[in-house]
């Protein structure tokens, strides 16, 4: 590298992302906002455009739902909602409750395995490396219905069908190499140099890990969050060949049971349900990529 | 002075000078310190990663139809695959699946997360907005949304009614079908552009401010920080989607109702793959099947890790 | 890592022939596996806690899901052998199970009540000479017709149709009625489809296990429904939203639709404005006797279910096919009732559409049938094949004899190929 820009001081002293810029700056900016806003308002309507379509059925009668797909609904009823809301004999806030602690659980297990991994990738020195970073990424690489039965046989034979451990255990073990890789890419934006100077002052591999390393990585971190806690609210197919007793069903099994491909019932409570599990993952994405903006104010160096 | 970045190697082996001065028994401490730091991941791979991963691949190598015992036949699922038409058309519409959304959605995740970057007013709302396809994305609803647009009473043909075309059942044809899950696929685009939002906050503002101090333009500081500081992200972006992507399953399953149809337009390869394994209950095919895909998503994967020393540039 | 490949291997091994492992584990609990909607879900959870209060013995552990969400997890449980207790067969893996041993025999069951069937309905009941499951339901093909229509629009519907007559009547009311078509395109209809081989002295599948019908025969299906599409009285591919129509779609412009007789209960619904009523296949004049068939959804009890957890399955067996008070609770969603005498009882509890159901079921029933078989193993692909060959005709891409041909070839080597597994295993 021929620049010292990376020597200056740190000086991350809590401001806010992008400090003040100058004032020509920002009123040329103020008139591009304007046209920014329109285009991405446009644009917004189109990405949404099958989300209305799909609030909307959800208070359409349920048999007017493909019958009448206009967007602009002849009839309103909330029968979807309550038709929908007990599924298997139960009501739909177990459901939910069983894939938050499902999610929750695995949001943990993530931030801890991958992160240990992933510095361990990223930073340290060990001669077998290259092989682990090899073998991470040929997990990702095989498709999941190749390996799903022989797992299955495994937790079958262990007595844990119809629980949630196969579902959450392997998070802590680091399961989830997609986490591990973005972990370590995130890890190998870090300077080198911040963890020669810890060590320099006699901090451990451990120590450089909690002290700089994790904070420096809060960005990774919200997004393994997000992220694991999005694709194991949707995970279907894993959940459905674990869970039979519909007491343990989670959101994604219990939308499925709502239609059959057999019959027609059933699309205007899979609407009304849909719409109804999108609404914590809605508010969890905005809780936690609030974090995200501030999660680098906080990166300041010690 | 101007931030100029090279880039830089990939991971090699050699250590920073401040570890290899210590010698041998530092880099014996570092070698227990990465077992213990490893050690869930290694429990995860003998427990319930490898032995599966394993399983799967001697069944490649058997005719095994899940109720009764696997029977090894050495290379003959392989043979007959060769062989296989419909193996064939699930690799080219995989590829071209690939091939085509990858990209597109990648640069619609990249240009979007560089306007929402910009500390616009409203940007949580618009970050939401644009993530929330991706919410529903491998939801069974999608089918029944994707039908109301591009069905043949569906939204594409109701615009293009308004200038005057008429419109075929865009789902039923052939020659579109795979085109409405490439949109599907670049629809979801709210994922990689949250990762590349997350890469976009991570670049230290001070390199910004030094730049600017030195009278640095915009389109300066974008080609010379922010591009150069982003590349590990794309880069990440890149690898994981393309794999994702040579393993896209619900889209097809969904909206295809688990055909791949209409006339295997879109057999995505791990829809073939389901088929083999759950449908016809031939197991080894289907290992062998994914042992396939796997070994061509390692090839390429290579190949973008060789190439990504020319582009990709870390900060150590 | 060793550790693992070798827990691995062992698991699969214990796994190989399905006596093997769990089955039954979980104690005292009667697991009852089955799929559907939401709606039969909670119909059939009422009915099921009714005979529980009955008899405690008899309380289950349902394992639902959807359709195909069912088969999947199936799968998993059949390779780890714990599959429950009892479950529902879907019909295209019926003597693919049955190949590998999944099925307890029933004769073993004492206290299954077989006392209402008469001998030619134990007949039927049979798979390959042994009693080894349960139907628990009838279909039969139909042709399930808008009866709103015919009067709006002063229709001659008689009581039976042949084929010729019933083609040239569509193809005149789709040209009279612009808004409308005489019927949905539905060459992939199974049940029809085998009533137009038995009809024309062929069948789905034969005795040993093979297709039962000629290139020809296929042919002369194709054909009869390519030449309605061709003349437009049906919808094009892209109207009904598949080569299998989409009733939500098109039901309520086509005056009759070719399917199985359950489908009306649900289907029905759908349009609540009009009425519907069944009709018989139409049959062609030189159709033998005894063309007509019942196809029979099953159920089984695991083989490797508990000898106590087999008995009491017998008595569930019992309670769902032989009370009546189970069908009012559910309803008539899987079929007719498999037992005449429960048939009679439901019959003044009916609705019109079931009622109307009934009686065409009934009246195949008495006729004096000649057997069918059940699809062989390797050929749980078919329905799947013969659409993908259906979009090729009708997209023109293929004739109707390669197509034809094609079908056939790709079944029979899955057939052979699942056959020459078994011998060597």
């Amino acid at each position: 590298m021929s620049t010292s820009t990376l020597d200056v001081e740190p000086s991350l002293d809590g401001r806010s992302v992008r400090g003040p810029a100058p004032r020509s700056i920002r009123r040329s900016r103020r008139r591009g906002a304007i046209l920014h806003h329109g285009v991405l308002i446009l644009f917004g309507l189109f990405m949404l455009y099958p989300l209305i379509w799909m609030a909307v059925s959800a208070f359409k009668p349920s048999h007017l739902v493909l019958t009448d797909p206009s967007i602009i609904p002849t009839e309103l009823t909330l029968e979807n909602f309550v038709d929908g809301w007990v599924v298997g004999g139960f009501p739909f806030w177990v459901f939910f409750g069983n894939s938050v602690v499902i999610a929750l659980s695995s949001i943990l297990g993530n931030l801890l395995s991958c992160s240990l991994t992933a510095y361990a990738l990223a930073r340290l020195q060990f001669r077998a490396r290259n092989v682990y970073f090899a073998i991470v990424l040929v997990t990702v690489m095989l498709p999941m219905h190749a390996v799903v039965i022989p797992q299955y046989i495994v937790f079958s034979n262990l007595g844990l069908v119809n629980t949630f451990i196969p579902l959450i255990l392997p998070k802590f073990l680091a399961t989830d190499a997609f986490f591990i890789f973005l972990m370590v890419q995130f890890i190998r934006g870090i300077p080198r140099q911040l963890d020669e100077a810890a060590s320099i002052d006699g901090a451990g591999p451990f120590r450089v890990f909690r002290s700089i390393i994790l904070p420096l990585m809060v960005p990774a971190l919200i997004t393994t969050t997000i992220f694991t806690f999005i694709w194991t609210w949707n995970d279907f197919f894993g959940q459905l060949i674990y869970l039979t007793d519909s007491s343990v069903f989670t959101v994604p099994i219990a939308l499925n049971a709502l239609v059959d491909s057999e019959s027609n019932q059933g699309t205007g409570t899979l609407m009304a349900m849909s719409l109804i599990s999108l609404i914590p993952l809605l508010l969890f994405f905005a809780f936690a990529q609030k974090h995200l903006i501030r999660g680098i104010a906080t990166t300041g160096l010690k | 002075m101007t931030a100029t970045l090279r880039p830089v190697d990939a991971p090699s082996g050699s250590p920073p000078a401040g570890a290899r001065s210590r010698g041998g028994r530092g880099r014996r401490s570092q070698e227990l310190a990465a077992h213990l730091f490893m050690s869930p991941w290694l429990i995860g791979l003998a427990l319930v990663t490898a032995a599966p991963m394993l399983a799967s691949l001697y069944l490649s190598f058997t005719d095994y139809n899940i109720m009764s015992s696997p029977r090894f036949v050495g290379l003959d699922n392989f043979v007959r695959m060769a062989g296989d038409a419909r193996f064939w058309t699930s690799a080219r519409v995989t590829s071209l699946y690939v091939l085509v959304s990858v990209p597109l959605q990648l640069a619609f995740a990249l240009l979007l997360a560089l306007v929402l970057d910009r500390g616009l007013r409203g940007l949580s709302i618009y970050r939401s907005a644009y993530y929330l396809p991706s919410l529903l994305g491998s939801s069974v609803a999608v089918a029944v949304l994707w039908k109301q647009i591009f069905g043949q009473e569906g939204l594409v043909n109701q615009a293009l009614d308004l200038i005057g075309i008429q419109g075929g059942n865009w789902l039923q044809n052939p020659d579109s079908a795979l085109w409405t899950l490439i949109i599907l696929n670049v629809w979801t685009f709210g994922s990689p552009m949250v990762i590349f939002l997350a890469g976009l906050r991570q670049i230290p503002e001070e390199l910004y401010e030094a730049a600017r101090v030195d009278g640095a333009s915009q389109l300066r500081m974008f080609r010379h920080i922010t591009i150069p500081l982003l590349t590990p992200i794309v880069f990440f972006n890149l690898i994981l989607q393309t794999i994702g992507s040579f393993q896209a399953f619900t889209q097809a399953h969904v909206v295809s109702g688990g055909t791949g149809g209409p006339v295997d337009s879109t057999l995505f390869y791990t829809l073939y793959i389901y088929q083999q394994a759950f449908v016809n209950f031939d197991m080894g095919y289907a290992s062998a099947l994914a042992w396939v895909l796997l070994l061509a998503i390692a090839v390429i994967t290579a190949v973008h890790f060789t190439l990504s020393r020319y582009w990709v540039f870390y900060g150590d | 890592m060793g550790a693992g490949a070798v827990a691995g291997a062992g698991a699969l091994a214990a796994c190989g022939g399905v006596a093997g492992g769990g089955g039954g584990a979980s104690g005292g609990a009667l697991r009852y596996a089955f799929w559907g909607n939401n709606v039969r879900q909670t119909n059939y959870q009422k009915a099921f806690d009714l005979m529980a209060e009955q008899d405690e013995e008899l309380a289950l552990t349902v394992e639902f899901a959807e359709y195909s969400a069912f088969q999947e997890r199936m799968t998993t449980q059949m390779a780890a052998g714990n599959v429950a207790d009892i479950f529902w067969i879907p019909s295209a893996q019926v003597m693919t199970y049955y190949a590998n041993d999944l099925y307890r025999p029933l004769d073993q069951v004492e206290s299954l009540d077989l006392s209402d069937y008469s001998e030619a309905d134990l007949r039927d009941f049979l798979l390959d000479g042994g009693h080894n499951t349960m139907p628990f339901g009838i279909f039969v093909p139909v042709i399930r017709y808008n009866a709103t229509f015919v009067q709006d629009d002063g229709v001659d519907w008689p009581d039976s149709w042949d084929w010729d007559g019933f083609a040239e009547f569509a193809k005149g009311y789709s040209a009279e009625h612009q808004d409308r078509w005489a019927v949905a395109y539905a060459a992939d209809a199974d049940l029809p489809f085998e009533g137009w081989l038995r009809q024309h002295g062929e069948q789905l599948w034969s005795e040993d296990g093979r297709i039962g019908y000629t290139q020809e025969g296929l042919e002369s299906w194709f054909a009869w429904w390519e030449d309605l599409r061709g003349a437009g009285a049906t919808p094009s591919i892209g109207e009904q939203d598949g080569v299998g129509a989409s009733w939500e779609d098109v039901g309520d412009r086509c005056l009759a639709w070719f399917s199985n007789s359950n489908h009306i209960v649900d289907d029905a619904t759908m349009f609540p404005e009009h009425e519907f009523a069944l009709s018989h296949l139409p049959v062609d004049p030189s159709a033998p006797a005894g063309h007509q068939f019942l196809y029979f959804p099953r159920q089984a009890i695991y083989s490797g279910a508990s000898d106590e957890n087999a008995e009491r399955a017998g008595e569930v067996f019992n309670f769902t096919t032989g009370d009546v008070e189970m069908l009012k609770i559910v309803g008539l969603t899987m079929g007719a009732p498999v037992n005449p005498r429960v048939a009679q009882e439901y019959a003044e509890f009916a609705s019109p559409t079931e009622t109307a159901m009934l009686e065409i079921v009934t009246e195949d029933r008495e006729a004096d049938r000649s057997p069918r078989f059940e699809a062989p193993p390797g050929s749980s692909t078919w329905r799947t094949v013969m659409t993908r060959v259906l979009e090729e005709i009708t997209l023109g891409s293929s004739s109707i004899p390669d197509a034809a041909a094609s079908m056939i070839a790709e079944i029979e080597q899955s057939i052979d190929r699942a056959a020459s597994g078994e011998e060597s295993s």
